[in-house]
């Protein structure tokens, strides 16, 4: 789908939402226009000053080297504005503005679709749609939504795309007291991101996923819930192409590594599987996520257990994550005279990839009837060699050590 | 052995409905429900089921948040306190596939808009049955 389209799809998706006010005045009752909107103002403190904690890959400025405290992590703001046009036709726009690669808060059109209900259990989506890789992707950015400060970077942090451009089926069925809604998602997204270059300047990449397929299913049974997923995308960044064009001149030897470490057009699969049970009094919900592909993006597994306890409208909590890298993390290159520089280099990529345990002890509080108050304590295991999720890192940083972080967030949904 | 149960059966209600208010489930009397159980009318609230058992399309109606009958009827049918079903309703309003049950004020709005069609299920408080006589449009559904 080209750019030109989906400009178009959104223009389609805004107009069909304005429309509607105009129809509104008429009737009363058939189409229908809301705004909902949700947000997230929080403040994050790190005691690592070597290195800073960012929330997604796509933000570059966070809590840690530059100041401990950070209200850039969590905060966000989002807008949606959903039009029922007709009992089967709906479109839905949200706008969310957060830290973007480039330090600005531009907003951004998280979704802008059509849906069309073929049965009241069969909808199309065509435009911009949630990528449901997960089992919360849905509202991973609705912190209300969720029992945390921010969704465990362990799982989310793997596939930080949150939407594409493209088209979306799903298919509801109930049998019994059971509903399974399977879902097929295919489509296309580009997605910059800041990172620092060979020569540790500020650069700005740019991921293209293309061919992007995500197969899922959700069982929803009285108080349990189970989701699995699928997805397999064609990925390239080209910013880093370079850098294997230089093995590339080594010959077949040079050109296998590239082959195995290069982003140029390279499959790249995720499964995700989670299931959560809920009591009322008390849940409990876990997630894994594991990622496969030939790029030095390494293959990964994540994943997490969530408890907690409400007494009231106070609910503590406490999670549990590790993620790990299940490929290569080092490399000799290619060991020929005049390479060794190379060589290092791209070990030093393989061998810095996160590889982590975490234990997330908070509490939430639900002091009003849109707001709830949450307060994290974090502590970050790393691996030996590991920079677990931590970017910018700076000549002091030790890797392997250890990380804790104190959140507070004030989530709210109007 | 079977009286005494009931006499007992009956002094417990007593107490219970005295202990808090309570609150019933209804439908108009055009609509031919007669019970439905806990779970199907979870799923009816939470916005996974939309069609009663006998095939019908189902509109629920909540009464406003905050209000005694709001959290009574969630507690004491769904189990689930107002920040659990905002919660819920925040993960489905944000994914673009659904929008919370509308919302009326009070009992008397509620048996009005109940009564008007047989798509639509509500509740009230029992006393405001007690209070109005409302046989004539609306049935209490059993929910076992």
């Amino acid at each position: 789908m080209s750019g030109r389209l989906v400009s178009a799809l959104v223009a389609v998706s805004l107009i069909l939402v304005l429309s509607v006010q105009n129809a509104q005045a008429q009737l009363s009752d058939a189409p229908s226009l809301t705004l909902n909107g949700f947000g997230t103002l929080g403040i994050v403190h790190s005691d690592e000053d070597q290195a800073a904690v960012v929330s997604s890959i796509f933000a570059r400025r966070g809590a840690g080297h530059s100041s401990d405290w950070s209200a850039e992590v969590d905060s966000r703001l989002g807008l949606q504005l959903t039009a029922d046009l007709t009992p089967s036709l709906s479109s839905v726009v949200q706008v969310v503005s957060e830290q973007r690669y480039d330090g600005s808060y531009r907003p951004v059109v998280e979704w802008a679709n059509v849906k069309f209900d073929a049965t009241p259990d069969i909808s199309l989506r065509l435009g911009r749609v949630v990528l449901p890789t997960f089992m919360s992707s849905e509202y991973r950015k609705v912190g209300y939504a969720t029992p945390w400060v921010r969704p465990p970077q362990e799982v989310y942090r793997t596939i930080p795309v949150s939407s594409i451009d493209g088209i979306d089926a799903s298919y509801r069925h109930r049998f019994g007291a059971m509903t399974n809604t399977l879902r097929a998602t295919y489509g296309q997204t580009n997605a910059k991101f800041p990172y620092v270059d060979a020569s540790g300047a500020r650069a700005t990449g740019e991921a293209e996923s293309r061919e992007g397929l995500t197969l899922g299913t959700h069982l929803e049974w009285r108080d349990v819930s189970l989701f699995a997923a699928y997805s397999q995308v064609r990925l390239t960044i080209e910013d880093f192409t370079p850098l294997f064009d230089i093995y590339r001149l080594y010959g077949p030897q040079g050109e296998a590594i590239a082959d195995r470490y290069d982003i140029e057009d390279k499959r790249f699969e995720t499964i995700s599987l989670g299931a959560s049970l809920d009591r009322g009094d008390w849940f409990v919900m876990g997630e894994l996520a594991q990622t496969e592909s030939r790029t030095f993006i390494a293959d990964t597994r994540g994943w997490y257990v969530t408890g907690g306890y409400r007494l009231g409208s106070v609910t503590p909590y406490l999670t549990y994550a590790r993620h790990r890298i299940l490929s290569n993390t080092s490399t000799s290159g290619l060991s020929l005279p005049g390479t060794e520089e190379l060589d290092a280099f791209l070990d030093g990529i393989l061998s810095s990839q996160p590889q982590q345990t975490s234990v997330s002890l908070g509490v939430r509080w639900d002091f009003s009837r849109n707001m709830a108050l949450k307060a994290q304590l974090d502590h970050i295991n790393h691996d030996a060699g590991s920079h677990g999720f931590l970017v910018n890192s700076q000549p002091g940083f030790e890797p392997g050590g250890t990380v804790n972080l104190f959140s507070l967030a004030l989530d709210f949904v109007f | 052995m079977r009286l005494t149960s009931i006499v007992l059966g009956l002094f417990l209600s007593f107490i219970v409905g005295t202990a808090s208010a309570e609150v019933v489930v209804v439908v108009s009397v055009q609509n031919p429900i007669e019970s439905l159980s806990r779970a199907q009318l979870t799923d009816i609230y939470l916005g996974r089921l939309n069609r009663f058992p006998h095939g019908g399309a189902v509109t629920p109606m909540d009464q406003r948040e905050g209000t005694t009958a709001h959290s009574t009827f969630y507690r004491d049918y769904l189990g689930q306190s107002p920040a659990q079903i905002k919660a819920h309703w925040s993960k489905l309003i944000f994914t673009g596939r659904g929008q919370p049950p509308r919302s009326v004020a009070g009992d008397s709005a509620m048996a009005d808009t109940v009564a008007a069609s047989p798509d639509v299920i509500g509740y009230l408080d029992s006393t405001y049955l007690g209070s109005v006589d409302e046989g004539d449009r609306l049935r209490v559904v059993a929910i076992e």
